[in-house]
């Protein structure tokens, strides 16, 4: 009896260090990476987010019964000084409209941070299974998220979501062009990048592009986000 | 009788299987001392408001049932968790917004006494400036510890109330701060976090947590 316990005792390690062994510890989905090599060197890739769809609500948001441009998911931090701070999350596609991952953009206006009427703005992507992009512009114009007051509480609005925004132009490219100079043309930058984007430095540009405007003055696009990147410090 | 002791000794394998890979030294030997907290002050803050995994023991090892209340369905993000944190004001900085990304880490290794997330900052606060970050976390002390607690009587008081979970990214890739934008751009620094534990008594059932910045800026060129 005593030998036997002590073969199941030695059987039941040796399941521990089986299953230590063999346990299929989580793994990211991964698509293939759309990327291309411009004539002039880096490595190019685009990266597409779909509003208002690609929006990551909070858990029990709904957005029915609020104003159509409501952008779920966002939140809006105001001091006293009027100096704002906007964050969105969404998801990330792909070209080819795969969802890779997450991102989050956040933008704020004021003191340090832009000039008056603009706004600053950080991307954060996330590929889960390929690393994460970190990346900073300097905007052409108030892109942050505004927040108004409803029955239903506080709301934050997206410019973009708005047809009024759109009055004039289908299009609109948000990083600001870099001041004269050799340097790049966009004040988009690609700051760091980690795993299989780690030493990864470049620039960016983010469009908005109007794909539909609603009646209910709500509207539908896209925002694309094109880095061109390259190795080294 | 013998079907009793057979099961018994299984039982107890098992468990002191369990119990020797838990203790694994690495996981001593493997965290990172903490920011002085003169220079880098903590700031608690809480991450109820989020998308994704919860982030507890089962998502890491991939055997948590997805709540569909909270979860992202698709399929590249699983394992991922996503949410806007509020950092309070004090100590001579402003209250910050901030998202954190926490994505299971693909290099976990139960042999390594690695069981974590790979997370990601981006912190911005209003008129100043702005700063990402990154960093692994490790939960493999917590894991342990709430074994072990369940052993001797399943009780979360035998736990420490806090852990610091910031670990050195198992790949040795470069993690910590980079400033973006503001007066904090070209910053660079580092990253802690410390995990608190919900007591057992309290009515929050999430855990509280507390990340600790220290970011130096850029060297002057000198011409």
């Amino acid at each position: 009896m005593k030998r036997l316990f002590i073969f199941a005792f030695i059987a039941g390690l040796l399941a521990v260090a089986l299953a230590a062994t063999l346990w299929p510890l989580p793994e990211h989905l991964r698509y293939r990476s759309i990327t291309s090599v411009p004539t002039d060197g880096g490595r190019q890739e685009e990266f597409v987010i779909h509003w208002p769809e690609d929006r990551i609500a909070r858990p029990g948001e709904k957005g029915a019964g609020l104003p159509a441009t409501v952008a779920v998911g966002a939140a809006v931090l105001e001091d006293s000084a009027g100096r704002r701070v906007s964050a969105e999350l969404f998801r990330l596609r792909d070209t080819e409209d795969n969802v890779i991952g997450v991102a989050s953009r956040l933008a704020g206006t004021g003191g340090a941070i832009a000039d008056p009427g603009r706004s600053a703005s950080n991307w954060l992507l996330v590929i889960p299974s390929r690393g994460a992009l970190f990346m900073a512009q300097s905007d052409v114009q108030d892109t942050t998220v505004r927040e108004r007051l409803t029955a239903d509480g506080p709301v934050a609005l997206a410019p973009a979501q708005a047809a009024a925004f759109w009055t004039d132009r289908p299009r609109i490219r948000i990083t600001a062009p870099a001041p004269g100079g050799d340097g790049p043309a966009t004040t988009g930058k690609v700051l760091r990048g980690t795993s299989e984007f780690a030493g990864l430095r470049g620039s960016f540009t983010e469009t908005w592009d109007l794909e539909e405007v609603h009646a209910d003055g709500s509207t539908r696009g896209r925002i694309l986000l094109s880095t061109l990147t390259s190795g080294g410090t | 009788m013998r079907a009793l002791v057979v099961v018994l000794g299984l039982v107890l394998g098992v468990l002191a299987g369990a119990g020797l890979i838990l203790v694994n030294p690495l996981a001593w030997l493997s965290g990172l001392p903490p920011l002085p907290a003169d220079l880098a002050p903590a700031k608690a803050y809480s991450w109820n408001d989020y998308r994704g995994i919860e982030g507890g023991v089962g998502d890491l090892l991939g055997v948590a049932r997805r709540n569909r209340d909270v979860a992202l369905m698709d399929p590249t993000l699983p394992h991922v968790r996503i949410g806007i944190v509020v950092l309070p004001a004090g100590e001579g900085a402003p209250a910050a917004l901030a998202v954190k990304v926490s994505a299971v880490a693909e290099e976990n290794s139960l042999w390594r006494a690695r069981l974590g997330t790979d997370d990601y900052w981006n912190i911005f606060w209003p008129g100043e400036g702005s700063v990402f970050a990154n960093a692994y976390s490790n939960y493999w002390a917590v894991a342990r510890d709430a074994f072990f607690a369940t052993l001797v009587g399943g009780n979360r008081e035998q736990m420490a109330p806090s852990y610091p979970v910031t670990a050195p990214p198992p790949l040795g890739e470069p993690a910590g701060v980079t400033g973006a934008s503001g007066r904090y751009a070209g910053f660079t620094g580092e990253i802690r976090e410390q995990l608190y534990l919900a007591s057992p008594r309290a009515t929050r059932p999430d855990p509280d947590w507390a990340i600790a910045i220290k970011a130096n800026p850029p060297p002057v060129a000198v011409p």
